[in-house]
């Protein structure tokens, strides 16, 4: 049901730039502790503007593409203009208004806190 | 109907396409070295590009997460040595899920295709590129030839 949606969707606004590039899959570091998860995603060339990340039906897209001036003639070419693209599923108790990303080095490092709701509760047991 | 002459045309089609398709084999492998690293040898050595722009040559190089602090550029004539080492930064109280981003230290040396002055030669590093504007030295250096 999920998955049918989200090809429909995709067919209505093609990202048409990306389309052209070839696609990477970023390296990730996950972490988690009791207040948040964390991610670490290593996207070299990736600038904080080119880079988007949407959280939707419990899907996190990570997606960041990288161009590079075309200049002189190239002797060799290891890597290219590209797409970073990964998709995770996250779990729901996620609080969505508090995610918090930065870009630093061509490092994406994402902050996933969970609701309150979420967070494991010391229970007090009283002496009755 | 066909005559000998068409079969001979249609050979010749078939082989223009065949050539065709071998003229862009190159780029198709240089694309496919994109989509699967593997087979690269020594995966954990950062992918460079080198560009010739007439007076310099410039070169980038992957190294996300690599501050300038962890990184160390040698150049001595043709000879160019990049070493690097990136802090493990596995977060003290955290459960890990998954470690993918290993690559802590690396060392690799390159031949460049020309000479470089290595007095003059720019590093800057942004957004883990590390792009360096290398002048060649002045042997190197394409010459206008005026006819006398």
């Amino acid at each position: 049901m999920s998955e049918s949606t989200e090809l429909m969707s995709r067919t209505d606004n093609p990202p048409k730039l990306a389309d052209q590039l070839p696609t990477l899959i970023p390296e990730v570091d996950i972490f988690e502790n009791d207040d948040e998860i964390l991610l670490y995603a290593d996207m070299p060339g990736v600038t904080k503007d080119s880079l988007s990340i949407k959280i939707d039906n419990g899907k996190l897209l990570l997606s960041g593409i990288r161009r590079f001036p075309a200049s002189g003639a190239f002797a060799w070419k290891e890597f290219t203009n590209a797409e970073f693209r990964r998709v995770f599923s996250v779990p729901q108790t996620i609080d969505f208004e508090k995610v918090n990303a930065q870009m630093k080095d061509g490092v994406l490092c994402l902050h996933l806190p969970k609701s309150e709701s979420a967070k494991p509760k010391q229970i007090e047991i009283k002496v009755g | 109907m066909t005559t000998p002459w068409d079969d001979f045309n249609q050979t010749f089609q078939a082989m223009n396409l065949f050539r065709n398709r071998m003229n862009t084999i190159f780029n198709d492998f240089d694309q496919l070295s994109n989509f699967n690293q593997s087979w690269l040898v020594g995966e954990t050595l950062p992918r460079t590009s080198l560009s010739d722009t007439g007076d310099n040559l410039e070169i980038f190089v992957e190294v996300p997460g690599f501050a300038k602090e962890d990184l160390n550029v040698k150049i001595q004539g043709n000879y160019l040595e990049i070493r690097g080492t990136r802090k493990a930064k596995i977060p003290d109280g955290y459960l890990v899920h998954r470690v993918e981003r290993e690559n802590l230290s690396f060392s690799r040396s390159l031949t460049l295709p020309h000479d470089i002055n290595a007095n003059r030669v720019e590093a800057a590093l942004k957004d883990g590129i590390l792009r360096m504007v290398m002048p060649k030295s002045e042997a190197a250096k394409p010459k206008q030839i005026s006819i006398g």
